[in-house]
């Protein structure tokens, strides 16, 4: 399987502190990758990296044939990173959805704005998504008036309305009530059938032994772990993934 | 059982019920002894400018016939006051603006530029500024009207103190809607016009409206020039031509108070809307 994603040799400090130490990690086309470990193992980091939420401090990240090496300056880098971005769908913990902008607004601003696509088939595309995450009867609401899980549903019916190869979600229902998790991983369940390429950063251990095609543990800033989910949650290898598997079969999770 | 009490009607009244008409009822009675004790406030006032003489005191006596033949000629400077705020408003807007995103720029000669001018026009008086764009340019051969000067001089002062109100209202918005726009694949420009400034604006909106109120005061300032023929202007003017300063500046008083009491409920009707519409 040809990789879409591949990072190499990445790094990344902040300031002083090393939090993403030496990534090397490929991704295949239509593959599911659950990214789970503790909260400061560099889990999100290493996800804001791909985007370049952040930038990394050393190495390259290449998404579907488009490869931008750490250190690139000017013009030439700035195009291909955006080349990056509008190959990659970021959903957030916060949701982020533009309040000041209806659903509808939400949801084409970026086809319209950033690919320069015209509105009538930009409305188009953004009610078939909105219709596929089951809101589109909320397309005139503002984002206030919606509940996390629906504020949840509605930005990912926005990334997916950019059409991009790969989705990265970054913790997608750590910010929602327990009764609203359901709907969303719902939501991603349909979107990894129906083909995406994802990468999910969550805690939702249940979500990653059901759907995830691989799951990658992370402690320190480095992958401990990289396989299937049977092998991860039955039989762990490394210590510290064994313990935060205990930790959330314990949890409920 | 004791949780509950008839109600004279014959309806059952929690206790919560009478504990909240009773705080709605002492609410109500605040207000009401307010408004009353307003009344009665200008009841003196008007009482100690009648001239009539009560108990042994004697009390202010106003020239009437004045009062009747100057009113209109004051009054006539309304639309000039309002002409001057509001274009000195908008000028203070723009440079308010400009240089709250100064602020934010990583460019240390235009962050440079937005500090040295707030820090600049904070620093000296109002009052110096007007005379300096009236009287002083003109020994440089620039010489402007006496509303341009007193435009330029205002929207410049106001426009120093109103960029920490667009300061805030860029700091309003969160790092997340940012990230967001980004992750879509906007331009750094195209994040702040589709994003960031329509949060902002509406964070300042409020905020802007009173400097708007206080500016309509502050430009009876530009009276000074001589040649803005404004509500000071016009009060001084036949205040002193007759020597009835006291009866002129009364009349200018209460025009000011009138013009901004309108503001204020024009500006709560606004902030009503706005917080209806808040999202």
């Amino acid at each position: 399987m040809l990789p879409i994603v591949k990072i190499s040799n990445l790094d990344k400090y902040f300031g002083r502190l090393h939090v993403l130490n030496n990534i090397n990690l490929e991704v295949g086309e239509r593959e599911v990758v659950c990214i789970i470990g503790r909260s400061g193992s560099g889990k999100s980091t290493l996800l804001r990296c791909i985007n370049f939420l952040e930038d990394p401090s050393h190495g390259s990240i290449e998404v579907d044939g488009v490869r931008v090496a750490v250190g690139g300056k000017g013009k030439q880098q700035r195009q291909l990173i955006h080349d990056v971005r509008l190959k990659t769908g970021m959903v957030f913990q916060e949701f982020n959805l533009f309040p000041h902008m209806s659903v509808l607004e939400n949801v084409i601003e970026g086809p319209v704005t950033v690919k320069g696509m015209d509105r009538k088939h930009a409305v188009e595309l953004a009610e078939q998504h909105l219709d596929s995450v089951g809101l589109l009867f909320k397309k005139d609401e503002y984002p206030n008036r919606l509940s996390g899980g629906q504020k949840q549903r509605v930005a990912i019916a926005r990334a997916l309305t950019m059409e991009p190869r790969v989705m990265l979600f970054d913790e997608p229902t750590s910010a929602l009530d327990p009764e609203l998790i359901g709907e969303v991983l719902n939501v991603m369940k349909k979107v990894a059938k129906d083909g995406m390429t994802m990468l999910v950063v969550t805690h939702e251990m249940g979500f990653a032994r059901e759907v995830a095609d691989r799951v990658i543990v992370m402690a320190d800033g480095e992958l401990v772990e990289d396989n299937k989910p049977e092998q991860i949650f039955n039989a762990p290898k490394d210590p510290r993934t064994e313990a935060l598997i205990v930790r959330y079969r314990t949890g409920g999770g | 059982m004791s949780a509950f009490t008839k109600g004279t009607e014959g309806g059952v009244k929690s206790q919560g019920d009478l504990l909240f008409e009773a705080q709605q009822r002492q609410q109500r009675g605040f207000k009401r002894n307010v408004g009353v004790s307003w009344g009665i406030f200008f009841l003196i006032i008007i009482y100690f400018f009648s001239g009539q003489s009560f108990l042994g005191i004697k009390t202010i006596e106003l020239n009437t016939d004045f009062i009747v033949k100057n009113i209109g000629f004051i009054a006539l400077g309304l639309p000039q006051t309002l002409l001057v705020s509001v274009l000195a408003i908008t000028l203070a807007m723009t440079l308010a603006l400009l240089a709250a995103l100064g602020r934010l720029s990583t460019i240390p000669p235009i962050y440079a530029l937005s500090t040295f001018y707030v820090s600049l026009i904070r620093g000296t008086p109002l009052y110096l500024q007007i005379f300096f764009f009236f009287l002083a340019l003109p020994q440089l051969g620039i010489v402007l009207t006496g509303l341009f000067a007193g435009v330029l001089a205002l929207g410049l002062n106001y426009g120093a103190y109103m960029s920490e109100i667009f300061r805030a209202g860029l700091a309003s918005v969160g790092k997340g809607q940012r990230e967001a726009a980004i992750a879509l694949g906007m331009t750094p420009i195209q994040t702040m016009r589709r994003v960031v400034l329509p949060q902002a604006l509406r964070f300042a909106i409020p905020p802007v409206g009173n400097e708007f109120i206080a500016m309509t005061k502050d430009s009876a300032l530009v009276s000074a020039t001589g040649f803005v023929h404004e509500v000071m202007w016009r009060a001084t003017r036949v205040g002193r031509a007759q020597f009835n300063n006291l009866e002129a500046l009364i009349m200018a008083a209460l025009f000011y108070w009138l013009m901004t009491l309108l503001l204020t409920y024009v500006q709560s009707i606004i902030e009503a809307r706005l917080s209806k519409g808040d999202r």
